[in-house]
């Protein structure tokens, strides 16, 4: 059953981007034909133009952009800042026990496992996450450009505290295996209020030890 | 830019412009190309489309002004 889901998506991102190129194809041959034969400026031509200028470019942009926001989830993606390498480079090795990196060996988020730790679970989640990330790159671009990236641990920090929710997302806490085990039993309420932090240190904490390492417990 | 024809043609290259950046950016999807595409591509396609309508309005204002002085 896995394997037929996986497939369905990969040939709908493969209809993505054959539907923008082929827009954008109409699109282009429309515009050639204008700047080339230069017709006169009847009703006709204007709707032609209408079809090159505007029709065909915003489905060309509708589905490259879709096509686009999903491969800004991908690992790859995030390591294309030669900062976070290291991150995903952890979260890539077969060998690590780094929380990051245990959630990136599934078949249905294992590519995309950064971003779906970190995105905001919520109502506008996908705009603030994204908005955020326009951030981090002024951040990149003012800052982090031309720093080593191992010289960046203890540096780059989380903006907020790692919130429960987007561990709880997927770990609804409601099984009987998660309430049986004596560390979550016992503080089962504030776990799920988000007083008592899942990824503090001696629970599952940090999530990229290795960052820690330099600088000794740095927050 | 002076015509009409002139701004049309300069809306066809914006619009190529974008277009290239869009079929980049699924092609070769890497960083750079898809923030340029969903950036750089959305506000050069924009552009390109107020500029189609730009023209298509102000010479439907003139047809009309042309009207009200024959009349
Ligand atoms: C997008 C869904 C998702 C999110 C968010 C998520 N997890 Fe997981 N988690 C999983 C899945 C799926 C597995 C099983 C992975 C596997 O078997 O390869 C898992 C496994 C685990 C394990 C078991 C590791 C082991 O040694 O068996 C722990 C512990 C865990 N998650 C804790 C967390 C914590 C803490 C957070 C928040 C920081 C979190 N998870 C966020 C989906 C998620
Ligand atoms: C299991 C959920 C999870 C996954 C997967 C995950 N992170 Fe994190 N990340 C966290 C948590 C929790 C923190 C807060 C600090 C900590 O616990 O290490 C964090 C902190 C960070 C920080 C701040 C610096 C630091 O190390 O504390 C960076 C940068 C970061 N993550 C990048 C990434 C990248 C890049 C990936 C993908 C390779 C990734 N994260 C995958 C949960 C996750």
């Amino acid at each position: 059953m896995e394997k037929v889901s996986i497939s369905t998506v990969k040939s709908i991102a493969d209809l993505l981007v054959v539907a923008t190129i082929l827009f954008a194809v109409i699109a282009f041959a429309i515009m050639l034909w204008y700047l080339a034969r230069r017709p006169p400026l009847t009703g006709v031509t204007k709707l032609v133009l209408l079809a090159g200028i505007f029709v065909f470019p915003l489905m060309s942009a509708m589905s490259g952009n879709v096509s686009g926001y999903d491969t800004t989830q991908k690992r790859e993606f995030c390591g294309g800042c030669h900062v976070m390498i290291p991150w995903t480079a952890d979260a890539e090795d077969p060998n690590s026990k780094s929380l990051a990196s245990m959630h990136a060996r599934n078949e249905l988020f294992g590519d995309r496992n950064c971003y779906r730790c970190h995105e905001d679970y919520a109502m506008f989640g996908a705009v603030t996450t994204k908005a955020t990330g326009m951030v981090h790159l002024l951040h990149y671009v003012k800052t982090y450009w031309s720093v080593p990236a191992e010289e960046t641990f203890g540096r780059i920090h989380i903006y907020n505290p790692y919130p429960n929710h987007n561990c709880m997302h997927c770990h609804s806490t409601e099984l009987d295996g998660f309430e049986e085990l004596a560390d979550h039993k016992g503080a089962i309420e504030s776990i799920r209020s988000g007083k008592e932090s899942c990824v503090s240190s001696g629970c599952h904490g940090p999530a990229h030890p290795f960052s820690k390492v330099t600088k000794e417990g740095a927050e | 830019m002076r015509t009409q024809e002139g701004r049309l043609r300069l809306a066809c290259w914006l619009t190529i412009a974008a277009l290239a950046l869009f079929v980049w950016s699924v092609l070769d999807p890497g960083v750079v190309a898809v923030m340029l595409a969903m950036s750089l591509g959305q506000v050069l396609g924009t552009a390109a489309t107020a500029l189609f309508f730009w023209v298509v309005w102000t010479d439907l204002r003139r047809a009309r002004v042309i009207d009200r002085e024959r009349r």
